[in-house]
């Protein structure tokens, strides 16, 4: 038989309204992936499928050097970041409550709250006018600099969601600081660093106004190359090398997405998660 | 092995110590020098003279006439409350797209709830530049949208959809949705469905469950997605940059222009501290906003 | 005057089609009469609550017909029907105070502002919270959180009053004054109560009637002193209260009496006699204060020898477990009386004595 009326809390059109939304969210890109595959060398005519265009964005080696900058960017980025948010947020969750925590939290912070290119046009200043420049190592600073609250954020909830009588157990069975945190600690708080880690990788390779701004000649990254790009006049070259860029940030994504529903759940106690596995060797 | 030293206040600030020297020597350092810059006097050929002055904030509103008087001159002006009124527009496209969403998402039984969200923020963290782009694609001249129009003579000339307020809405818009979406769902995942059974018990229809009990209770993840949409809307640069085609600029492609391209340090370095106050002022109201609840609730 | 609230062979079952089928009502048919103080009682799981949610409209039947006051009301949402609900945790909405959590329902019915502010006093009134009228709900104690939302479902004057297990949250002191206090606003207010609860000894105290319910199914209706005394299996028996029970098989008859011979050999009368033949496998039931204890005595008058094994001393009474000469071991319990005559140490031999009308032979 036949209810004549919803749920309570359900609503007519909820459904439709998110397929709508969805399709809001990933037709653009689907549009641009489909005429990446446009025979036509004008961007905006289908005349046919073709391969072309990705073939000759691996042949084009302005690509592949701004490919091979931002790879390096991102990982030297990503290990200082990592390291440093790391150590920022041991200090804070367990360094109990102190003067200038706030002030702490709110400094790892800082870099998500301010505009991008506040952070940009300020950083350009600053190494104009110590006149220092050391090529990508400007672009990786700036990385680092505004990467770290990413790092810093999965983290720390990893850090907070954790049981500390986990630690104390191990203390009770007579572990010292250093090993607690070799054999407790760190094992559990590997897959928040991993997740940080991964998210400063992301941020740092799809970074684009601050290394505008702040890129010295040579140390051009691939957003910032496809922006030239794109300013010289749409191609489906752009669309070509732009679906490469999304496929592999979906890549990245999803490998993140997939470690943290996997590990991101905290044991509470129990201890029972595989991330701390082979921390007896 | 490190051995650790003993204090643990010591070993506190040792691991604060890396994060405070980075982020304070290129950030806090860099903005204090760019609020000096403001009040620096410009050298026409770049660069700055080292007296003090007003001029850059001055010339926000006004300019020099040819007898050197100063003038009202709307431009800047103009482009300030352009960059709120979009933003402000964009947060409102946001939130009304996006309230229903959340509200759905947190329909589902949990193991969808988690795959709905990843689709949520995957366009999140795929690149912004790229994203915007795509629009193009489809606004532009013989782009997806007017092409078979044109074809099948609906229209018969180009709709001017590109360079437009309304594409430069779309393409912030779009840019910041999900971090519209995820807040309010965090807000909504924690809303104790019983007090929707409670509304209805109490013969509550179904907007007035909506009005008296869902959207306040989740006003948190709202204000917070407002802002996340807000504040980035302010400050942006690709979407008015690309689909604005430089010509309408907001406050973050208008500071851009003047590093990039005009080579003013002080006024674009007042520029951006303009948008520095919004964007604290914006954050101000939000902390406001977020103790007084706190307050009524009673959860401090 | 018609029945408040009737259910005809209702089932629920959740998740229609999938693998996680579960049948939570099959085939429940309950009638509560008018202003009755009507309790489900049973464990978790049994399908009390689901039940109550079906009449406050949550959920739909599957199959089914609910009427209130002899209207159908199965495909009426929550909103269209004259009963409210006092959720388990309350359910208060955190945002309003308590006046306008009171307030909300009047409100939804359009009540011009001066009965509602009088209707909302008044159940404040009622509560004993009048002056708590502006604080928010995080700021009561559990126990005020609970008449809140008593007042709350009661200030639009539901014809019927759903109680979801209202008490559970609250600690024992609190528990046994609310339960009076229930109680005398339902006589006062005269609307139809139905308390879903799993502590037997709520459900006894507050009903008028009582329903034991265990998977999906109604065990037993009846008033408390009919479940209690009168079980209709042992799952009802067991339940509500402690027993004893003890297997036996008809012997034969005497005079509005059932011989019964026990596993053990052991010869019982029970008053009444039912429909059993000799030879039928039954289950004797005994509450355990109906044992009787006596230092002295002959077997040959009926009294059964045994021993104390264990001893659980309660305050006003004690429970002893007691193994009769046959092996049987029964529970006993005792009131604790002043001169302390009537106690009993782990280890002493004492005398049982079980009368013809205080077993019962109970259906399978």
């Amino acid at each position: 038989m036949k209810r004549r009326h919803l749920e309570v809390g359900r609503y007519h059109g909820l459904g439709t309204w998110t397929v709508l939304c969805f399709a809001f969210l990933y037709l653009p890109i689907g549009i641009l992936i489909i005429y990446s595959f446009n025979a036509s060398s004008l961007a905006m005519t289908w005349t046919g499928f073709s391969l072309d265009w990705y073939a000759k964005v691996l042949r084009n080696d302005s690509i592949q050097f701004a490919a091979v900058n931002s790879l390096v960017i991102a990982t030297i980025t990503t290990l200082f970041a990592t390291a440093i948010a790391t150590a920022a947020a041991l200090a804070l969750v367990r360094g109990g409550r102190f003067t200038g925590h706030t002030a702490s939290l709110g400094l790892v912070t800082l870099p998500l709250v301010v505009p991008e290119i506040v952070t940009a046009v300020a950083v350009l200043i600053f190494f104009a006018n110590l006149n220092l420049n050391l090529g990508i190592g400007n672009v990786i600073i700036a990385h680092t600099t505004f990467c770290i609250p990413f790092a810093f954020m999965p983290i720390r909830a990893r850090l907070v969601g954790m049981d500390t009588s986990l630690e104390q157990a191990a203390r009770d069975l007579y572990s010292s600081e250093w090993q607690t945190f070799r054999h407790i600690t760190a094992p559990l708080l590997m897959p928040g660093i991993l997740s940080g880690a991964m998210l400063s990788f992301v941020i740092s390779l799809d970074d684009f106004i601050i290394t505008l701004m702040v890129a010295p000649a040579g140390a051009t990254t691939l957003p910032v190359y496809i922006y030239s790009m794109i300013r010289q006049g749409i191609t489906p070259e752009v669309n070509a090398i732009s679906s490469v860029f999304f496929a592999a940030s979906v890549l990245l994504v999803s490998i993140y997405w997939l470690l943290s529903r996997r590990v991101m759940s905290v044991p509470k106690g129990t201890g029972t998660s595989n991330a701390s596995g082979g921390s007896r060797t | 092995m490190i051995s650790l030293p003993r204090n643990s206040r010591t070993r506190t600030w040792l691991g604060l110590a890396p994060a405070w020297l980075v982020i304070g020597v290129f950030m806090l350092v860099p903005i204090a020098l760019m609020a000096v810059i403001s009040f620096l006097e410009a050298n026409p050929y770049g660069g700055v003279h080292f007296n003090f002055s007003t001029d850059a904030y001055v010339q926000i509103a006004f300019e020099y006439d040819l007898e050197d008087n100063l003038v009202f001159n709307p431009i800047y002006i103009n482009i300030i409350l352009r960059s709120v009124g979009l933003s402000i527009l964009a947060t409102v496209v946001c939130l009304v797209i996006g309230f229903p969403v959340a509200y759905f998402i947190t329909l589902q039984p949990p193991s969808k709830r988690n795959f709905y969200i990843y689709l949520i923020t995957i366009p999140f963290w795929t690149n912004l530049l790229i994203r915007t782009f795509s629009w193009i694609l489809i606004l532009g001249r013989n782009g997806v949208i007017e092409t078979p129009l044109l074809l099948t003579g609906v229209i018969d000339d180009s709709l001017n959809m590109m360079y437009t307020n309304g594409a430069i809405t779309v393409g912030l818009a779009y840019s910041y949705l999900p971090l519209m979406i995820l807040p309010i769902y965090a807000s909504l995942e924690r809303l104790d469905f019983r007090l929707v059974e409670a509304a209805s018990d109490l013969y509550a229809h179904r907007l007035e469950i909506m009005t008296k009990v869902i959207i306040p209770l989740s006003m948190p993840g709202i204000v917070a997605g407002c802002m996340l949409v807000y504040i980035p809307s302010l400050g942006a640069f690709i979407a008015p940059d690309l689909l604005g085609g430089g010509k309408r600029l907001l406050l973050g492609s208008l500071v851009q222009f003047q590093f990039a391209t005009a080579r003013n340090w002080p006024f674009g370095a007042a520029i951006a501290m303009v948008l520095l106050a919004f964007v604290v002022v914006a954050l101000m109201i939000y902390a406001r906003s977020a103790r007084k609840r706190a307050l009524i609730e009673g959860d401090l | 005057m018609a029945d408040g609230v009737e259910a005809r062979e209702i089932v629920k079952t959740f998740g229609v089609g999938t693998e996680h089928e579960v049948t939570a009502l099959n085939n429940v048919s309950l009638t509560i009469r008018s202003n009755e103080f009507f309790t489900l009682l049973g464990p978790s799981g049994c399908g009390k609550t689901t039940m109550l949610r079906l009449i406050a409209g949550f959920e739909m039947p599957t199959r089914g017909d609910i009427l209130l006051f002899g209207e159908h009301m199965e495909d009426l949402p929550p909103n269209q029907r004259a009963v409210n609900t006092v959720f388990q945790h309350y359910a208060l909405f955190p945002h309003m105070s308590v006046a306008e959590n009171v307030a909300f329902g009047l409100r939804r019915l359009r009540k011009p502002k001066d009965e509602t502010d009088r209707t909302v006093g008044h159940m404040l009134e009622l509560v004993k919270l009048g002056d708590l009228a502006h604080r928010r709900p995080a700021q009561l104690s559990g126990g005020q959180q609970q008449r809140v939302a008593l007042a709350r479902a009661l200030a639009p004057g539901p014809k019927v009053l759903l109680l979801d297990e209202p008490l559970s949250a609250l600690d024992l002191k609190l528990r046994q004054a609310m339960r009076l206090e229930l109680k005398q606003i339902q006589r006062e207010t005269g609307i139809t109560f139905i308390f879903v609860t799993h502590d037997q000894e709520e459900a006894l105290s507050m009903s008028d009637r009582i329903a034991v319910m265990s998977n999906g199914e109604v065990q037993q209706v009846g008033t408390p002193h009919d479940i209690y005394e009168y079980p209709v299996n042992r799952f009802v028996a067991e339940f509500i209260g402690d027993a004893n029970f003890i297997p036996a098989t008809v012997a034969g008859f005497e005079t509005d009496m059932l011989v019964c011979s026990t596993v053990a050999g052991r010869t019982l009368r029970v008053r009444g006699s039912g429909d059993h033949n000799t030879g039928d496998l039954v289950t004797l039931f005994l509450r355990p204060e109906k044992v009787l204890l006596h230092r002295q005595g002959e077997t040959s008058s009926g009294r059964l020898a045994g021993e104390v094994v264990d001893v659980v001393y309660y305050g006003s009474e004690t429970s002893y477990r007691i193994r009769l000469d046959d092996g049987t071991v029964i529970l006993a319990e005792d009131r604790n009386m002043l001169d302390g005559s009537r106690r009993f140490a782990g280890g002493e031999q004492l005398f049982v004595e079980i009368g013809a009308e205080t077993l019962r032979v109970l259906g399978q």
